[in-house]
């Protein structure tokens, strides 16, 4: 007798799951008009005119796509037909509204893409229990507030943007739920200033984008927590002074402070951050560099577009793994080459003040320089006048330094006639310094 | 001769599709044998980010080692199969100090 139960009970489940996911063996999976499947669970209903999400979809979907559609709010229990959503993509349709049951069912969800809409707060209690949601994206909607308990419980999110949207705050009680967050991006919003402590609870934070905001004043304390943080962006502010709370940063690598109003770099800026690779600074208003000693992994430098009158010689000494050095449009007079021996490329255009000939002697790897007159490119090989260097004139009163190799100091003939200068001297650019800087 | 414009377009020109996409869609510059044709997406496709910016918003290719899919220039979400994902970047196998999360293609420090 239970064996013909047992019958039954398989017979059953084999009709539900058949008809749930609408199809026997030889039928395809079943998929509304309006979308294309694939027939592997990804259905596309994008671009459709669609108000409502589209029905009679095959319980294993897994990726859905009804984005630029036309639809303005979920109802509750919109997806409970599809307990296998892993990609659920919304964006560029007119959402006002997400019912808090919205998104409930949907346990595998990994990727909610809701950017493109018209959301003045975040979803909280739709994206409540979200506990596999990897990615969120919010933005390019007009999110003026985060509530407290957004993104409570959402423990594997990885990725998150809020950016272009209208936040005149950081959401630090809403962020302090996220650890597992490496990467987020709350740029262009309306962020005036970032209290001590806005992140101490993203110690796995990698990535952290706050360009184009008019963050003014940022905390000593503010990055505080962030031990993992390797990019920041904070480039387009209104920023005046240089944001100390850098030194709490130890394994940044790429700092962006460009298009700001900085005027000053404090001594010692950077040595709580040994493994900085590309610092851009430039377009700010920064009149003295400090010694940069120290910085052993940076790279690339961008300082141009400040008011830089005067470096130290000893500035650059020890960069052993600088590459690329930019400072284009500053008031220097001279520059010092000490320390620039792995440097590739060099940019000096704009220092109108800047008149003497470079002094060649270190810049042995040279490959790219731009100068503020053509006859300065003479010392740089590609002038017919232009008379290869004897190294014994190059009279090295130092002496080759601890970190300079005595072979390349032969090399510095050979190597220079393959630097790429500009502007290059020619026919009304001669390579004498003739009348001051009338070319 | 007026020129009908794609999906999400503000303006184009025949030879090159789209020039300006409407605000908040992302513009892709597709390579057309030696021709490049601009479309406009809510989201860039895989192999791209999406770079928000005051004046445009663009699709920008991953330039990242081994890398299938990003968030930005330097932050890698999604490695090409077979290699481990640690802290935005690809690896063959799990950096000193991290392990793989069980049976994904993530490393956890």
């Amino acid at each position: 007798m239970r064996a013909l139960a047992v019958c039954f009970a398989l017979a059953g489940w084999l009709l539900i799951s058949g008809s749930a996911a609408g199809h026997s063996d030889s039928s395809p999976a079943p998929c509304p008009a309006v979308c294309r499947c694939d027939g592997d669970g990804g259905a596309d209903c994008s671009g459709r005119g669609l108000r409502t999400v589209p029905s009679g979809l095959s319980a294993f979907t897994y990726y859905l796509d009804i984005s630029m559609n036309n639809i303005t709010e979920l109802p509750a229990q919109a997806f409970k037909n599809l307990p296998y959503l892993e990609e659920l993509r919304l964006a560029g349709n007119d959402l006002s509204f997400i019912h808090p049951d919205a998104l409930s069912g949907l346990y595998q969800l990994k990727v909610l893409m809701l950017q493109n809409n018209q959301l003045k707060t975040v979803p909280s209690e739709a994206l409540k229990g979200r506990i596999s949601l990897q990615s969120l994206r919010l933005d390019a909607n007009h999110i003026t507030s985060v509530p407290e308990e957004s993104f409570e419980g959402l423990v594997q999110l990885r990725h998150l943007w809020l950016d272009d949207n209208s936040l005149t705050e950081v959401p630090v009680k809403p962020l302090s739920n996220l650890p597992s967050l490496q990467a987020l991006t709350l740029a262009l919003n309306r962020i005036a200033y970032i209290p001590d402590l806005a992140f101490s609870n993203l110690s796995s934070l990698v990535v952290l984008h706050l360009h184009n905001n008019k963050i003014k004043q940022i905390g000593v304390h503010s990055f505080d927590g962030l031990h993992n943080l390797e990019t920041l962006d904070l480039n387009y502010n209104t920023l005046t002074d240089f944001p100390e709370a850098i030194r709490s940063l130890p394994n940044l690598k790429e700092l962006g402070f460009h298009s700001n109003s900085i005027s000053m770099i404090p001594d010692a800026a950077f040595v709580q951050n040994p493994f900085l690779r590309t610092m851009d600074l430039s377009y700010n208003e920064i009149e003295e560099l400090p010694s940069l000693q120290g910085c052993m992994s940076l790279e690339e430098i961008a300082l141009q577009h400040n008011q830089i009158r005067e470096i130290e010689a000893e500035t650059f000494r020890g960069l052993a793994s600088l590459r690329l050095l930019e400072m284009s449009f500053n008031e220097l007079e001279t520059v010092p080459t000490a320390g620039l021996n792995n440097l590739n490329q060099l940019k000096l255009a704009g220092n109108l003040q800047c008149k003497d000939l470079l002094d060649a002697n270190h810049l042995l790897k040279l490959r790219i320089l731009s100068v503020p007159y053509a006859y300065q490119c003479c010392a740089f090989g590609g002038c017919d006048t232009f008379s290869s260097p004897n190294p014994e004139d190059m009279g090295n009163e130092s002496g080759p330094s601890d970190d300079e190799d005595v072979s390349d100091l032969n090399k510095v003939g050979s190597v220079q006639l393959s630097v790429h200068c500009s502007p290059a001297p020619g026919a009304f650019k001669p390579c004498e310094h003739l009348l001051g800087s009338w070319m | 001769m007026t020129v009908v414009c794609s999906n999400g377009c503000e303006s184009c020109s025949e030879i090159n599709g789209c020039l300006k996409c409407l605000p908040k869609l992302f513009i892709l510059l597709e390579r057309n044998d030696i021709r490049q044709k601009g479309i406009c997406l809510a989201s860039c496709p895989v192999g791209y980010f999406d770079l928000r910016q005051p004046d445009m918003n663009k699709c920008i290719k991953c330039k990242i080692d081994n890398c299938e899919a990003c968030f930005s220039k330097t932050f890698c979400t999604k490695c090409k199969e077979g290699l481990y994902l640690y802290k935005g970047k690809c690896y063959s196998s799990c950096p000193e100090g991290s392990t793989a999360l069980n049976g994904t293609a993530e490393c956890n420090s």
